[in-house]
């Protein structure tokens, strides 16, 4: 599986959201109606299936799905 | 002749109250242990030694106070006296034999002359102490010693009527409506001339005494039970105020507390039961937030005291929790229950864990880093603005240095969570 199938399996499960809303371009808050807390969340479960660490500052620049691909391919890179 | 009150290596035992205060800054009774030590010898120099990272903060507006000079301690004869007792009146003298009192394993205090300080003296003041414990006679002293955030509890229906016994104002001096009552002596019950009473209010003084400080608002249909302390400026909402409360300054409960201390500038405003608890600085308790101070079985306490459980060998014991600590409407804490410093907790229903470290985000059953040490801060400072209050810098690296301190206890269960 891709990072961007696993990113999006990852958004499903976490925000509850349906597979033709989790489209690149989705955003976290405004689109998919993640709280603070799912947020939270988020990022933790980004941390545990990629086996990687999401410092809290970059965290909170990763607004959407899009990023979040972006980010973590980038960091898994960097491994 | 002066004092000199130190921390020594109990404070860890403290945490997470004593994370970001030296221990003789947290409260039982009306005031500080560093208060009650203090009004037993007015007049006298007084040097302090606490941990470093500590002293920015504590000497803010105590310039004519020593902290951490040994420079200080060369020239005089010294009463070296422990942060962690609860001194009670006419228990120690300035002036006396130079000896070391004890208590079991524990040092109370040294006296001792110029000459055996020069012979004791280092730099390092923990090896100067270890060297006038060794050199002084031992004297074997009964006391009341904070071992344990329970101690602190305990002993508050104690300090609470030493402490009003200590006041010189012991009266009724702001207006009692007519139909708010005194219940018990009268002359056990004080009302500062600024502090209001609405009507239906219940002062019960017939187990202890009831102080009531300046502009503290005590409102319709609370029922206050004696010994208790309403500190300036607080204010109880309709609340059910059981024996042995300390409360304030600037902080408003509501719902139902007994056996409680709250530190200034925290709020549980709303229903839900807080026993047998002690509640650091700008915490905010969510409503219908309740602590257990009872196990079912009736048996002793087990608490989370530097990495392992420990028997507080007591049935009663709530929770203790570090400042700007954060509980979402609901929190169910478990009897005995530990949590850190500037955590955000909100539940899903179920009791939480005994032990929550700080700067932990404890959500719906697992343990995150949430938005981190920085975003903390910076809620802090919103918290403290709506108050008036400004974080300093060195208080921010007092909150800084406590998030080091308990790095590897936070990183380890946000990892078990992750599994």
């Amino acid at each position: 599986m891709s990072v961007e199938e696993r990113v999006k399996k990852i958004v499903m499960q976490q925000l509850k959201a349906r597979e033709d809303e989790v489209t690149r371009e989705a955003r976290f808050v405004q689109d998919l109606g993640a709280e603070s807390i799912d947020s939270i969340e988020l990022m933790a479960a980004f941390e545990a299936d990629f086996d990687i660490e999401i410092p809290p500052e970059e965290g909170e620049r990763v607004q959407t799905v899009g990023e979040a691909v972006e980010y973590i391919e980038k960091k898994l890179k960097k491994l | 002749m002066r004092i000199c009150i130190f921390e020594d290596e109990g404070y860890e035992n403290l945490y997470p109250l004593s994370l970001t205060r030296p221990v003789f800054e947290l409260k039982c009774g009306q005031v500080t242990l560093k208060e009650r030590i203090l009004r037993n010898f007015p007049g006298v120099y007084v040097s302090y030694f606490l941990r470093d990272y500590l002293t920015p903060v504590f000497s803010q507006d105590k310039k004519e106070v020593s902290v951490n000079e040994m420079e200080a301690l060369k020239n005089e004869n010294i009463l070296f006296i422990n942060g962690r007792w609860l001194l009670s009146k006419g228990k120690l003298n300035l002036t006396g034999e130079e000896e070391v009192g004890i208590c079991g394993e524990e040092t109370l205090y040294l006296r001792a002359t110029t000459k055996t300080i020069k012979d004791c003296f280092s730099l390092n003041f923990r090896e100067f102490i270890d060297s006038l414990k060794q050199k002084l006679k031992k004297k074997e002293v009964k006391a009341r010693l904070v071992n344990y955030p329970w101690d602190l509890i305990n002993n508050n229906c104690w300090a609470l009527e030493e402490d009003f016994e200590f006041r010189v104002k012991k009266d009724v001096q702001g207006k009692l409506p007519s139909s708010a009552t005194i219940y018990g002596e009268k002359d056990r019950v004080f009302i500062a001339r600024s502090a209001t009473i609405q009507p239906l209010v219940l002062l019960d003084s017939t187990k202890g005494s009831i102080y009531i400080d300046e502009e503290a608002i005590v409102f319709a249909h609370s029922h206050i039970k004696g010994p208790s302390y309403i500190g300036k400026k607080s204010q109880i909402l309709g609340a059910n105020i059981g024996e042995g409360i300390s409360i304030g300054p600037t902080s408003r409960v509501g719902g139902e507390v007994e056996e409680t201390i709250i530190h200034g500038f925290t709020n549980k405003a709303h229903r839900g039961f807080f026993g047998h608890s002690y509640l650091g600085e700008w915490i905010n308790i969510g409503a219908l937030c309740t602590n257990s101070d009872l196990k079912n079985d009736y048996s002793t306490v087990q608490v989370y005291i530097k990495g392992e459980f420990k028997d507080s060998e007591a049935t009663k014991v709530g929770s203790f929790m570090g400042d700007h600590t954060k509980l979402g409407i609901g929190c169910l804490l478990n009897t005995g229950t530990i949590i850190g410093v500037g955590s955000n907790i909100v539940t899903a229903g179920k009791v939480l864990p005994k032990f929550i470290p700080s700067f932990t985000w404890y959500l719906n059953g697992k343990f995150y880093k949430g938005y981190g040490l920085k975003q903390i801060i910076e809620t802090a400072k919103v918290v403290m603005s709506r108050r008036k209050v400004a974080m300093s810098s060195e208080e921010v690296k007092v909150l800084e240095e406590a998030f080091k301190i308990t790095k590897k206890e936070r990183e380890k269960l946000i990892e078990k969570s992750k599994r």
